[in-house]
């Protein structure tokens, strides 16, 4: 499976300002990027906001190559949205759409290429905390966000490699040679994932009596 | 190290349309203690049947496996501990992006601070010669990268028992070498199920699997021997599999 289309960037290992950020900090961009999305009706507030992003993502040092390729397997979808509002509600409307999609791509981009995965599941397993008593377990919730994380290159890497199939036997026009390969991959990786999980003993409960070094 | 034991083991599973369930493993009793265990058989045999009963994966519908004491099925957070699995895809294995974050996942449990846990990982990964490839995406790496990676994710945890499901098949020769040279070297139990006949040769024992059932239970070169034949006998006649020849026409 090559499962190489992913939308947001891998980490990126240094030392810029925006690496240094703390963790909350990089959230609260990426939900304030979220909301913002909703309450901007201005096209040039939302270009200038994707400027500042881009300005940031560039700033981390992860490079113009990453942020294209963090942005161009939703292109073709935005130039789709975007022709249709057009249409529908004018350019302005249309241009503020696309931009603020684009802004949360690179908004969410700048945090998973600025943190450590590992960082990033503790500042979850912290936010998840408070709903412990409601019978939550954190790591559960962050080993969740993870997989689903993980799992979005794979499913694409699926439908990527169906479509080259369906193709080779000159099926690309029938949707049910497209789709259900694609579910039934999906499922089956989702199964051996839950197989692998259990092996390595991940996603269970915390348990007291797991010898640990280093408890903070 | 108590060793893994199966006891009069039955697996039987429920079949769709079908109220009798299909067995896939029957009368299973074994003391297996030796360093190097291989498990060879057909496909569908129940050799991987055979290797998730070891890590609790699979329960048995009858009998009991244990692994140095520990029940596979009620104490299966114990024996999890204790024995690794590592599976024919390391791709449905490693759960993160990369390969440092795999192992430092492993890690997340036993070693709680952040800095110890990277630098465990690192050491991990050195030991390995993985430490390159550690900020890759996995995507971005070869089959036998990918499997040792999975293995170093695995034995982060320092299990005393590494099962592996078939760990070469998706290898390529160079790769298939380098997990055998790499195996070789680990001080855990292996418990190791294969169609790679060199890779038996280097195990102490060797279980032959055949229809749910252990065959033959012996030495490497003898139970290779077995296998072959066993093989052999279940192949059609060679007339049958060559089509007959159209007469020519002038």
């Amino acid at each position: 499976m090559s499962g190489k289309a992913f939308l947001l960037v891998n980490y990126v290992p240094g030392t810029s300002p925006v690496h240094r950020a703390p963790l909350w900090l990089k959230f609260l961009v990426v939900v304030g990027c979220g909301m913002g999305s909703f309450l901007v009706v201005d096209w040039a507030v939302a270009a200038a906001v994707l400027g500042l992003m881009c300005a940031l993502f560039l700033l981390s040092g992860a490079g113009p190559a990453r942020l294209y390729k963090a942005v161009r397997p939703i292109l073709p979808v935005l130039l789709a949205i975007g022709l249709f509002q057009w249409w529908q509600l004018g350019g302005p409307v249309a241009a503020r759409i696309v931009l603020n999609v684009l802004v949360c791509v690179v908004a969410a981009s700048i945090l998973t290429a600025t943190t450590p995965m590992q960082r990033l599941l503790d500042g979850v397993v912290s936010l998840a905390v408070p709903f412990r008593r409601f019978g939550a377990d954190p790591e559960r919730f962050a080993l969740t966000i993870a997989i689903m994380l993980r799992s979005i290159p794979f499913i694409a890497g699926a439908y990527s490699e169906v479509r080259d199939s369906a193709r080779a036997r000159g099926l690309e026009r029938n949707p049910r040679a497209l789709v259900l390969p694609v579910f039934i991959t999906t499922v089956a990786y989702a199964r051996q994932t839950g197989d692998a999980l259990a092996a390595r003993g991940l996603g269970e409960p915390d348990d007291d009596d797991y010898p640990r070094q280093g408890d903070r | 190290m108590g060793g893994i034991r199966l006891d009069g083991v039955e697996v039987r599973v429920a079949v769709d349309g079908s109220p009798q369930p299909k067995t896939l493993l029957r009368g299973i009793s074994l003391n297996l203690t030796e360093r190097r265990i291989g498990v060879i058989g057909a496909n569908g045999s129940g050799k991987s049947t055979l290797l998730r009963l070891l890590n609790g994966l699979v329960a048995p519908s009858v009998g009991t496996v244990t692994v140095d004491g520990d029940d596979t099925v009620r104490s299966v957070r114990a024996v999890r501990r204790k024995v690794g699995f590592v599976f024919t895809d390391p791709l449905s294995q490693l759960v993160m992006p990369t390969g440092r974050e795999d192992v430092e996942l492993s890690l997340r449990r036993s070693v709680r601070n952040t800095m110890e846990r990277r630098l465990a990982a690192e050491a991990i990964l050195n030991r390995f010669g993985l430490m390159p490839l550690a900020d890759q995406s996995i995507y971005e790496l070869s089959g036998g990268e990918r499997q040792l990676m999975a293995l170093a994710a695995v034995l982060a945890v320092e299990p005393a028992v590494l099962v592996l499901d078939e760990p070469s098949t998706l290898l390529d020769l160079r790769n298939r070498e380098l997990l055998r040279r790499t195996i070789s070297g680990l001080s855990q139990q292996i418990v190791m199920s294969t169609h790679d006949l060199e890779l038996v040769r280097d195990m102490d024992r060797v279980l032959v699997v055949e229809s749910g059932q252990v065959v033959f239970d012996g030495g490497a070169a003898a139970a290779v021997e077995h296998y072959r034949e066993l093989s052999a006998a279940g192949l059609p006649p060679v007339s049958a599999t060559v089509p007959p020849r159209r007469p020519e026409v002038r």
